[in-house]
């Protein structure tokens, strides 16, 4: 049985962890709700988001300048993406858009390797991250501390947007029933290409902030995508306050397994996701009959 | 030729190995090839067939290895083939799990969770069981089959005589794949992947088929996972790797969802490609790149896939031909014999409730339906009596098609109940309902496009006569005389006949609208709701609608929503009226073309309760 | 466990084993291995066997190399690729260099070495196809590569069957040359019992004894297996084990174990990770403040792992691994090695370029040793090294017939300060270099039963 400053240890960290995973998962969220397409070059963006950040960071050594134009990389790579591939695929069946953002992903990975090589990238940490903090009987790397602030000021900036502009209104009206909003008269299709280009934004802008903790290679992206898959099966389809909770519950399972046996965090995130299904099938914040 | 692609495909495969060697191939990539072949064909089944995209067939490709593998290895079984055996049951099993969780949801969501799954079985497979699964180096030692008993035994070499087993195999699973896709139970898989709501309504339990499929798809992946591990003397832990499904998944759209050979085509051109890209000068690691960039293209533009395009260009002759032969066959029977048919061979089933003589067909007993604050449905009671032709009129908003999904309790009521020949029948589904007999024509067409006129009548006429689950996989789907009589005398009666081997979504919306009531009707309902049948039509089509409703009214129980007063009043002995989800009025025609509250609804009196 | 697959009619090799017995038995100028031993032996190895003649009759032979070129490892499949691809075009061109191995003229008795490298994609499974198709197809008389010890084995397991001769690729963990070892499977990586044995000494004398260890270990057999060697090996120095924290596979963000790690008391930290996961795990570790309070101890140290995590964290850092290039002050051959592979490529060569290298050409050396391509006549020669060791990159080497290990030098280093670093890949300083022999394990704890020749 852990101690309880290791349990407490384990659930703050598991805030960090989920935090993380809450923001990777709620730009999959708003493509999912909005759009119906499930992007599985998720993790691959992603991955695209920390080499985004790693070359900017050749040429110069602001960490927030690397944000900036990491973001606007992302962006730019999101409407590209959007314009030229998934456009096409609107009114395809939702199988034809996995298959072809399951494409998309293995170029991306692909191109990468091809550009950087298979090598692990280096990011450092920004001079205003360095070193740990105290607090009370726990150490914590104070890097880490300001990603979840930073994680929560971008997340509540997303919330902001969705539930208090128009434009996020017509996107979580979209997300309701798409064609009605059509036949309202709003341009669906300029709303669906930002909604697609802020999910992509989201997930590069999480791989820029994860690229100094963990290794930056072509391969990174693979074990997010999935466990934010988990996440928003837990939270519930479409739904940004679902994606916000289930990361944060992910986060505290996997940690909070691990003080008692690191072998089986996975397995115990896994676990939940099953026992919700047979629970919950919707999720924590879906809608029963949604899909 | 109805045998003609198991045929072809045993010569193929008793050939190829002598003559691919000399292209280049080998027998172990041959091997590979059926292997994947195999796991392919229950998952075309699962995919082409269901429409169900599963990510995570890994998960029982390894665990069928892996048990096979395991037992043989630790020498707990000895006998190659009985193994084998487990391995596929195992994997059944652990299919049936996973599925019952899965099916429950459709579409991405179900991708997503199988997906999940899949990772799921990678991590136990490498951590927690890897004193089983030898983790990440998997089980190596796997040992071959032998052939006969004891002294005489003779085990399969590799190399050709393994290639042969590979290949009976792949034979005897493409023959069973078949067989399943057209049975009657392949009828039912393919009208959920069309249209799953119809193929409930009409009366087939799609939660459990989609579970069947499921776990066939599981089966064939645990055999396919206990050959791999065979075959090449041994089981890889990335076997159970996203990557394994996601392989499969890309394999089946290059050669071809939904054509049973598609899988194999698919990853022979895959490892064929993957092979040789690496051979080129300079492409190297940049293979993977453009084969991404090929199935992307594929997806994009091919997304029928090779053998899929193949079979579109092939079946679109023989449509033709079909059609013009039907059309043929059609023009030259006189009107006069098709009245006859009509009346003789009118689709019904015996009722399956025996309820006294006297209770009414259907009663609706203060049938509310409230959605939030708005009262779609407010407390409206009424009966039909047997073999009656009964209208249900009202305005715009009056709530009509709100209580007629509650009459097959498509929609659950929030108060109040509906009793099928004195039977309860609120709260046990649509699909229950229509087996118990109660049947509807929808307002807006509830087709399945892809499929013939013929096929999609054969999805109705096989709901009652099978009942709501049945796993007949071996049988022809055309083999059931009576369904086969029935789907003729659907046909005839709403006069598609001529069409009957069109594909719906070619069809004039008259003939769609037609074939709408011919689906409710095939599924031989003793009540039979139709709701705006009339809809769309021109005056011609009418006429001829309007004669074919009483006409199926002489010999059933009808319900009938409509605008066309006309009709109505010509058609319907009692009519209820609804006005703003209550009822209104009822009586026969002429009282309520002389009911003063009917006009003023109609015409807008009753202010206070005006909309906007 | 390794029961035969095929009943084939037995040869006799009864009357060969005497052979070689009796050849060893004699003083070692007269036992020379090779002279002698194939026209000895030639009555009795079978005509056919594998890829043999069909594979050696032509005017050149096939090696068949697979390598991880897309996927989690592919740095170091890419390095080893380049090692392969110079011993190759060496060897044909006859170069001074490979004349100290012991070859002579250009290619492998005369013929030209052809090869073909597929992409393993990091999965055994995949390599295990490209093998059989180079074996079916071409004929291939020497497979190797693998980065990862899954691989290996499968390989090794694959050779064993088809008969064909597996020069081993990347592979550390124990049961490569433990209970997964196979007649037809040869391996020059030091195993983790003998990496760890070589490090314990060079640990206790540096950062003392009874110390407390704090490990991190990532679950699979091969991260187990250094584990156990690894504690086996600093018991004796009063070292106890403060925590042990197994991570799943695929993790990144080793946060969750890096807290046990850093609460645990520990004043060594031993990180057992390899690859991505190494990099990750060290620079998370510093972010945690562990490498702080604690040194840092890698037993098997990834080949650009020090490249990726940066001097700065390697910098006082013990570890050990097959092979860094300024061993080439000490080794004249791994001096020639070193310079043509910079000449080429423009870097140190690592480790994973070096075995690759070293392994093809201990296999040609065989071969023109045995002079013939017979795969029981090759591998009976390397059995044989012990009397006649190789002259290599690692000054004198050979395989110990019982468990095909290759019984060669271990280097321990350290990690420079970035300040002394004389070029972008100088990251160590060459503590020892361990002696092979005292480091091997006994053979009845290897688990070890060899398989048969044909």
């Amino acid at each position: 049985m852990p101690s309880l400053p290791l349990l407490l240890s384990q659930a703050f960290n598991g805030l960090a962890l989920g935090s993380l995973l809450a923001l990777v998962s709620s730009g999959l969220t708003i493509i999912l709700g909005t759009l119906g397409v499930l992007n599985f070059a998720h993790g691959a963006l992603f991955m695209l988001g920390a080499y985004a950040a790693y070359a900017t960071l050749q040429v110069t050594d602001s960490f927030l300048l690397a944000l900036l134009a990491g973001g606007g990389f992302m962006l730019l790579v999101g409407v590209l993406m959007e314009r030229i591939l998934v456009r096409l695929f609107y009114h395809r069946p939702p199988e034809d858009q996995i298959l072809v953002t399951f494409g998309a992903g293995i170029v991306l990975v692909e191109a990468v390797r091809a550009v950087f090589g298979g090598n692990n990238q280096r990011v450092p940490v920004p001079g205003w991250g360095e070193g740990v903090t105290q607090l009370g009987f726990l150490i914590y790397p104070t890097y880490r501390l300001e990603l979840i602030g930073i994680i929560a000021l971008t997340l509540g900036v997303l919330w902001l947007v969705l539930y208090r502009t128009s434009i996020g209104l017509v996107v979580r009206a979209g997300i309701e029933d798409a064609g009605m909003v059509g036949i309202l008269g709003i341009n669906v299709r300029r709303t669906f290409l930002l909604v697609f280009a802020l999910g992509v934004v989201a997930a590069g802008f999480a791989g820029m902030l994860y690229a100094p903790i963990v290794s930056v290679n072509p391969d990174m992206g693979g074990s997010f995508m999935v466990e934010s898959f988990v996440v928003i099966v837990i939270g519930g389809l479409g739904s940004f306050p679902g994606a916000v909770a289930g990361g944060l519950i992910a986060g505290e399972i996997i940690s909070i397994t691990s003080a008692f046996d690191s072998a089986y965090s996975e397995v115990m995130l896994y676990a939940v996701m099953a026992l919700l299904l047979v629970v919950r099938p919707q999720g924590l914040f879906g809608t029963e009959g949604r899909v | 030729m109805k045998l003609l692609p198991e045929l072809a495909l045993a010569a193929v495969l008793a050939v190829a190995p002598f003559v691919l060697p000399h292209l280049g191939g080998s027998y172990d990539l041959m091997e590979r090839v059926l292997d994947w072949g195999l796991l392919g064909l229950g998952f075309d089944l699962l995919f082409g067939w269901t429409g169900l995209l599963s990510f995570g067939q890994a998960a029982f490709y390894g665990a069928g290895g892996f048990v096979a593998a395991w037992l043989l290895v630790n020498n707990i079984i000895g006998s190659v083939w009985i193994a084998l055996f487990a391995g596929t049951v195992a994997a059944g099993v652990f299919g049936l799990l996973v599925g019952y969780l899965a099916v429950r949801r459709i579409g991405i969501y179900f991708a997503m969770i199988t997906l999940a799954f899949g990772q799921m079985a990678y991590f136990l497979e490498n951590s927690p069981l890897s004193d089983y699964t030898g983790g990440e180096n998997g089980l190596p030692g796997v040992p071959v089959p032998s052939i006969g008993f004891g002294a005489s035994a003779f085990p399969i070499a590799t190399g050709l005589p393994m290639y042969w087993l590979l290949a009976a195999f792949f034979l005897a699973g493409f023959i069973l794949a078949r067989r399943i896709a057209h049975s009657p139970f392949g009828v039912v898989l393919r009208a959920i992947k069309e249209n799953t709501a119809r193929a409930a309504m009409i009366g087939h339990s799609v939660p459990r088929y989609k579970l069947a499929a499921f776990v066939i798809a599981a089966l064939y992946a645990g055999l396919a996972g206990g050959l791999l591990g065979v075959f090449q003397s041994y089981m890889p832990p990335d076997a159970f790797a996203l990557d394994t499904s996601g392989q499969l998944v890309v394999q089946t759209v290059i050669g071809g969802v939904g054509t049973l050979i598609g899988p194999t085509v698919g990853a022979a051109v895959w490892l064929w490609l993957r092979d040789n890209l690496q051979a080129l000068p300079d492409v190297g690691a940049l293979w993977k790149l453009i084969l991404g960039v090929v199935f992307i293209l594929l997806v994009t533009f091919l997304r029928r896939g090779i053998c899929g395009e193949i079979r579109y260009r092939a079946m679109r002759g023989r449509h033709a031909a079909a059609e013009a032969a039907a059309q043929a066959d059609g023009a030259s029977r006189p009107a006069t014999q098709l009245r006859e048919v009509r009346a003789l061979a009118m689709p019904l089933t015996a009722p399956m409730i025996q309820a006294q003589p006297g209770l009414p067909a259907l009663r609706a007993i203060d049938l509310s339906r409230h959605y939030g604050g708005i009262r779609a449905v407010d407390e409206v009671s009424f009966e039909v009596p047997r073999n009656s032709i009964h209208a249900v009129i009202g305005p715009n908003g009056a709530g009509k098609s709100t209580l007629f999904k509650m009459l097959l309790d498509e929609v659950t009521p929030t108060a109040g109940e509906v009793r099928l020949f004195g039977q309860r029948i609120t709260g046990l589904g649509a699909t229950r309902t229509s087996q118990l007999g109660i049947g509807k024509s929808n307002q807006l067409n509830q087709l399945f496009l892809e499929l013939t006129v013929r096929e999609n009548l054969r999805i109705a006429a096989l709901a009652r006569r099978r009942g709501s689950f049945r796993v007949d996989i071996l049988r022809a789907a055309d083999s059931i005389a009576e369904v086969e009589r029935q789907i003729e005398a659907a046909m005839t009666t709403v006069e598609l006949a001529a069409r009957a081997e069109t594909p719906v979504h070619v069809l004039a919306y008259g003939e769609k609208r037609r074939l709408e009531i011919g689906i409710a009707l095939a599924t031989g309902p003793n009540v039979l709701l139709l709701d705006e049948p009339l809809a769309g039509m021109s005056p011609a089509e009418r006429i001829s609608t309007r004669a074919l409703i009483r006409e199926i009214g002489r010999s059933r129980t009808l319900l009938i929503v409509e605008h066309d007063m006309d009709a109505i009043f010509e058609l319907a002995e009692r009519i209820t009226v609804l006005y703003d989800g209550r009822w209104l009025a009822e009586g026969t025609p002429e009282e309520i073309q002389r009911n003063q509250a009917v006009q003023d609804a109609y015409l807008g009196g009753l202010h206070e309760h005006e909309p906007a | 466990m390794h029961e035969p697959r095929a009943p084939i009619a037995r040869r006799r090799m009864l009357q060969a084993g005497i052979g070689l017995a009796g050849g060893l038995a004699l003083p070692r100028g007269l036992a020379r291995p090779g002279f002698g031993l194939a026209e000895a032996m030639a009555q009795d190895l079978p005509a056919k066997l594998g890829t043999y003649p069909d594979g050696a009759s032509g005017p050149s032979v096939f090696v068949g190399i697979t390598t991880p070129l897309t996927g989690p490892y592919s740095a170091d499949g890419k390095d080893a690729q380049l090692g392969y691809e110079l011993a190759i075009a060496e060897i044909n061109a006859g170069s001074a260099a490979v004349a100290k191995w012991g070859l002579s003229g250009k290619g492998v008795l005369g013929k030209e070495i052809k090869y073909a490298v597929a992409d393993s994609e990091t999965k055994p499974n995949v390599a295990v196809q490209a093998q059989t198709q180079f074996i079916q197809r071409n004929k291939a008389i020497m497979i190797t590569g693998s980065v990862s010890s899954a691989t290996a084995i499968a390989l090794e397991e694959l050779a064993q069957r088809e008969k064909v001769l597996n020069m081993v690729g990347l592979s550390g963990s124990n049961d490569t040359t433990g209970k997964n070892c196979q007649r037809y499977g040869f391996r020059s990586q030091p195993s983790a019992y003998m990496a760890c044995k070589a490090l314990g000494p060079v640990v206790a004398k540096g950062l003392g004894h009874g110390r407390k260890a704090a490990y991190l270990v990532p679950d699979y057999s091969y991260g187990h297996s250094v584990f156990d060697s690894f504690v086996d090996a600093v018991k004796q120095y009063g070292w106890t084990t403060a925590t042990q924290q197994v991570v799943p596979l695929g993790t990144s963000d080793f946060s969750s174990a890096l807290l046990n790690i850093a609460n645990s008391g520990a004043d060594v930290f031993v990180n057992i990770a390899f690859g991505a996961d190494s990099v990750a795990s060290t620079k998370q570790a510093d972010q945690f403040g562990v490498l702080k309070k604690m040194k840092l101890v890698v037993p098997n140290i990834s080949s650009f792992q020090a490249k990726e995590v940066g001097a700065a964290l390697m910098q006082g850092a013990y570890g050990t691994f097959d092979f860094w290039w300024t061993m080439q002050d000490q080794y004249p051959l791994a001096k020639d090695f070193v310079e043509s592979f910079v000449a080429k490529h423009n870097y140190h060569p690592r480790w994973g370029a070096h075995i690759g290298y070293m392994q093809t050409l201990l296999w040609a050396a065989s071969v023109e040793r045995a002079k013939s391509f017979h795969p029981i006549a090759v591998i009976k020669t390397l059995e044989a090294s012990k009397a006649d060791p190789y002259t290599t990159s690692l000054g004198k080497v050979w395989y110990r017939a019982e468990d095909h290990q290759l019984v060669r030098p271990v280097p321990v280093v350290i990690g420079k300060a970035p300040g002394t670093m004389r070029n972008q890949d100088d990251f160590f300083d060459v503590l020892d270099v361990v002696p092979g022999e005292p480091l091997l394990p006994p053979i009845e704890l290897t688990g070890c039963h060899m398989g048969t020749y044909s």
